[in-house]
């Protein structure tokens, strides 16, 4: 039966997105007032809804799709029209607030929606204890609408709106305990960051409007052969900057031939230093991991299943443009796989459970890079589609393990340090249960979800070339090379995450004496009074144990968990179906790009079953390196490692001092700039906008100060002289003339009025007046020759009958040129 | 009949009393009853000069004319009543801060 509905007026996503910001609305403006109970209540309905009528919209679009055989089909709604704005060719750009679901905007809605509510679910019992828990969910609920806008829009400035939005989000609740200084620091830094990734971004789309008339998804496609034409209008010139030529004195610099990119590449570069920025990639990774300042929950959306995949899927996005330019997908997939090793190696050496999950995201988006950019578009969506529920599950289960450590370590490092844990499995079961299955799931366990997505990826990374199209061809080692990182990366992957399970679940528990003070540091407080002892615990009786969390913490956790286990049902490699579900439903999407460009080489079927197997090696081979190190010999080989080379081990421990290396580059030029910035303005701008000035009231105000002496008598005495000043001033005449019209040698005096004037003149200035009487004619025209120095008497008598006299004297100008 | 003259050399002779009074006199009541005086030297003038103007009209045989200075100094009167209940307060509520009338002690705002 088909389904009434017009797909270019689907009013239900104006709901899917309205539900969270409701209740980002409600919560934000009354949640202090509502109660904690109303306020998740609201912020699950909001999420919630939105679910189950983003099902709905899936539904529909899947009956279309189904009635309309293999082509694209959008599901479009136009909230309003947003801006219009012109070309330098002067066509029109129409920019409408306009959104729309296809297949992949369509799963990536699912993914928000779905894992979201578990996410929100999870939090009405992580943050219970919580004062701000109107304002957390408040914050959720409009990362949610932001989240749904960045997906949902149907071109890039909408788009950019979500992307702005998220980051926006994600600074609030990373600093959402805004109290200590580090969490605030860590949200400024995550900002900043994405920051420099937004140039890119802006960049990109001023770009494509230029190149391509267009900045929806349709027009961009419909006009994307522009950006690969030869010729002048059509590359970017990068050196000179621009093109033209420098003058003599520069000459030197000119090259023989202009050199240019395409105008593909320029925007492929750019969209990617966004999609650096948002996606934590090298080189703007550095603000994930200081993002975990953040309530456990929030790491577990928005830095690890959603908000941080938005780079990836703006590049399946704009699949179309990237593939233009085969050295920006080779610079995505070097991105993506250095990235992959470079986070992995950092991951083996944290302690923090959160740090290590947030080095493992980042490892886990490089796969994800490297997936798309060797033109595996359905490869690295759908490991984006899988880590959303292994890595949230991952971070859900660590805030669950955070949770119980706090019944009995009441500190917040100490709490997260994989250190003190140790035999949690024995409290935790359901914890511990969730937390292995998405380990299983993301080390690529055969047959869960990771091993799938995961082995795509490899395999696509060894198999896959980039038509050869004469612009640029990648060297022929580079497929190997990525493949051989990505299998490093992924053993890497499989020994930290296995050493994270073990270190957390496995042998003793060794939280018993942190946080507490030690026997003897128990003695010395007493012997200078028990008043500052009397505050710790109590160190007669064992203090409690670890408990497992409440069920609205585990439900999501066991959902989580299954969905790690069997979401690889959806796109099965292997030839185990004949088309893969997944890779057929997002097939219209990224057709255009890949029949085109992305050839796949003949002996893939071959080479499918070797990756796999070089994927399992990883996984066995990292896994049980791991079982061996921290469960066998109890660690003792990592220590032996740590002390053989402690200048790398160090190295990696401090995260390759990265930070170090930025805050000494960027930063410190940056402060530098800031502070000389400084310096100008204190010194040269307020010496002239504030201290001037200041000095000029200040000597005005102390010889005004000498009248201003309090004393009644002075002021009424200054106001005597005031008056009998102004006074003398009306009873003397004031006799001014000035030449008022000149036309050719006629010219007219006009007198100063006054109070009670009347004039007498002598104009031919002879010293004798014209008329004997005074009359109120104040005006008297003469005539003279050009160049005549002429002189005037003029007499003023006032009301009070006294006269004064002036004489004025004037040249009568010379006649002007005869105007032709 | 008295020439206008010398109702204008009256008026400011009595004007330049009342102003060196409250130039020179520190006493608030003193001040005061000095700013009376010069307007009554001012009402004197209205007055005076009114009359001698209407005067002149009735010589010329004009019907009418009109009474603004004589109205004026009623104006000023109930000005005057007016800045006596204002200015009488002032001084009643410095006494009851200061003990004191002299115009010099009224310095709490000076520095």
């Amino acid at each position: 039966m088909p389904i009434a509905l017009d797909p270019n007026d689907y009013a239900l996503i104006a709901l899917i997105l309205g539900m969270p910001l409701l209740g980002a609305f409600v919560n934000g403006i009354w949640g202090h007032r509502l109660g904690k109970r109303a306020v998740s209540l609201m912020a699950l309905l909001a999420v919630g809804v939105s679910f189950l009528l983003s099902v709905a919209a899936f539904v529909a679009l899947a009956h279309l799709t189904a009635e309309s055989g293999d082509a694209q089909v959008k599901l479009g709604w136009t909230a309003w029209q947003w801006l219009r704005t012109s070309t330098a060719q002067g066509a029109i750009v129409l920019i409408d607030a306009r959104f729309s679901i296809d297949a992949l905007s369509g799963m990536m809605m699912l993914v928000i929606t779905g894992v979201g509510f578990l996410i929100h679910w999870y939090a009405t019992s992580y943050m219970a204890e919580d004062a701000s828990y109107a304002r957390f969910f408040a914050y959720l609920n409009l990362f949610v609408f932001s989240m749904l806008v960045l997906v949902l829009a149907d071109n890039l400035p909408v788009l950019f709106v979500g992307w702005e939005g998220v980051g926006l989000c994600s600074y609030l609740l990373i600093g959402f305990w805004y109290e200590k200084a580090p969490n605030a620091a860590a949200g400024k830094k995550a900002f900043i960051a994405n920051r420099v990734g937004d140039f890119g971004l802006l960049c990109a789309m001023l770009m494509l409007v230029h190149y391509t008339g267009a900045l929806d998804w349709n027009g961009i496609a419909n006009a994307a052969a522009n950006l690969v034409r030869p010729g002048e209008p059509f590359r970017v010139h990068l050196w000179p900057p621009g093109g033209g030529q420098y003058p003599a004195v520069l000459h030197f610099l000119q090259p023989d031939r202009p050199f240019t990119i395409s105008a593909a590449t320029a925007i492929g570069l750019a969209l990617l230093l966004g999609c650096t920025g948002k996606s934590a990639q090298i080189p703007l990774y550095v603000w994930l991991p200081d993002a975990m300042a953040g309530p456990t929950p929030v790491s577990a959306l928005i830095h690890a299943a959603t908000m941080v995949t938005a780079g990836v899927y703006l590049i399946c996005r704009l699949s179309f443009v990237f593939v233009l330019s085969p050295f920006t997908m080779m610079i995505i997939a070097v991105i993506g796989a250095g990235t992959a090793l470079f986070a992995a190696t950092i991951a083996t050496t944290q302690n923090d459970i959160k740090k290590v999950l947030a080095y493992s995201t980042i490892s886990q988006l490089g796969f994800m890079f490297l997936g798309v950019g060797v033109g595996a578009f359905t490869a690295g969506f759908f490991h984006v589609f899988t880590h959303a529920f292994f890595k949230a599950c991952l971070f859900l289960g660590a805030g669950s393990v955070i949770h119980a450590m706090h019944a009995r370590i009441h500190d917040d490092d100490k709490a997260q340090d994989i250190r003190y844990m140790g035999g949690l499995r024995k409290w935790l079961p359901l914890t511990h249960w969730t937390f292995a299955v998405a380990t299983a799931a993301i080390i690529g366990f055969p047959l869960t979800s990771g091993f799938f997505s995961k082995d795509e990826i490899l395999f696509r990374a060894y198999a896959n070339h980039l038509k050869e199209v004469g612009l640029y061809e990648p060297p022929p080692w580079l497929s190997p090379v990525l493949f051989w990182v990505a299998i490093a990366a992924a053993t890497l992957t499989a020994f930290y995450m296995c050493r994270l399970y073990f270190l957390t679940f496995w042998g003793d528990f060794r939280g018993w004496t942190v946080g507490r003070p030690s026997q003897a540091a128990a003695e010395e407080l007493a012997s200078r009074g028990a008043e500052h002892g009397s505050q710790r615990d109590d160190l007669s009786r064992p203090g409690y144990a670890p408990h497992e969390s409440s069920r609205h913490m585990t439900i999501p956790l066991i959902l989580l968990a299954a969905f790690s286990l069997f979401a690889g049902v959806v796109n099965p490699g292997f030839h185990l179906v004949a088309e893969p579900p997944m890779e057929h439903w997002l097939r219209p999407v990224f057709a255009g790009a890949v029949t085109d460009s992305i050839v796949v080489r003949s002996d893939a079927g071959r080479i499918e079953i070797v990756s796999a197997a070089f994927g399992f090696l990883a996984f066995a081979f990292g896994s049980i390196a791991a079982w061996w190190t921290y469960v066998a010999k109890r660690g003792d080989p990592a220590d032996r490692v740590a002390r053989a080379v402690p200048g790398l081990y160090g190295l990696v421990r401090d995260k390759w001092r990265i930070d170090e290396l930025y805050d000494a580059t960027v930063v410190a030029q940056v402060d530098s700039l800031a502070e000389t910035a400084s310096v100008v303005d204190s010194v040269l701008v307020d010496g002239i906008v504030s201290r001037l000035p200041s000095l000029i009231v200040a000597v005005a105000g102390s010889a005004l100060r000498i009248v201003q002496n309090g004393v009644v008598h002075t002021y009424a005495a200054l106001m005597v002289v005031g008056l009998v000043a102004m006074g003398w001033f009306f009873a003397v005449p004031h006799p001014n003339a000035a030449v008022t019209a000149i036309d050719g040698a006629d010219v007219t005096v006009t007198a100063a009025p006054g109070i009670g004037y009347s004039y007498r003149w002598d104009a031919d200035g002879d010293g004798r007046p014209d008329a004997p009487q005074f009359s109120p004619e104040s005006m008297v025209k003469l005539h003279g020759s050009p160049g005549q120095i002429m002189n005037v008497n003029l007499e003023v008598k006032n009301a009070f009958g006294f006269v004064a006299a002036r004489a004025v004297h004037f040249t009568v100008p010379n006649a002007p040129p005869p105007s032709p | 009949m008295i020439a206008i003259e010398h109702y204008v050399v009256l008026s400011a002779v009595i004007f330049l009393v009342g102003g060196f009074g409250f130039l020179v006199r520190r006493n608030v009541l003193v001040a005061l009853m000095s700013i009376e005086v010069m307007l009554n030297a001012c009402n004197l003038a209205l007055v005076a000069l009114n009359r001698s103007r209407l005067g002149a009209i009735g010589q010329s045989g004009f019907a009418g004319g009109n009474h603004t200075g004589q109205v004026f100094a009623f104006f000023v009167i109930a000005a005057e009543a007016a800045e006596v209940a204002v200015g009488l307060a002032i001084v009643l509520a410095f006494y009851r801060l200061r003990s004191t009338v002299r115009s010099d002690d009224a310095d709490l705002l000076k520095n």
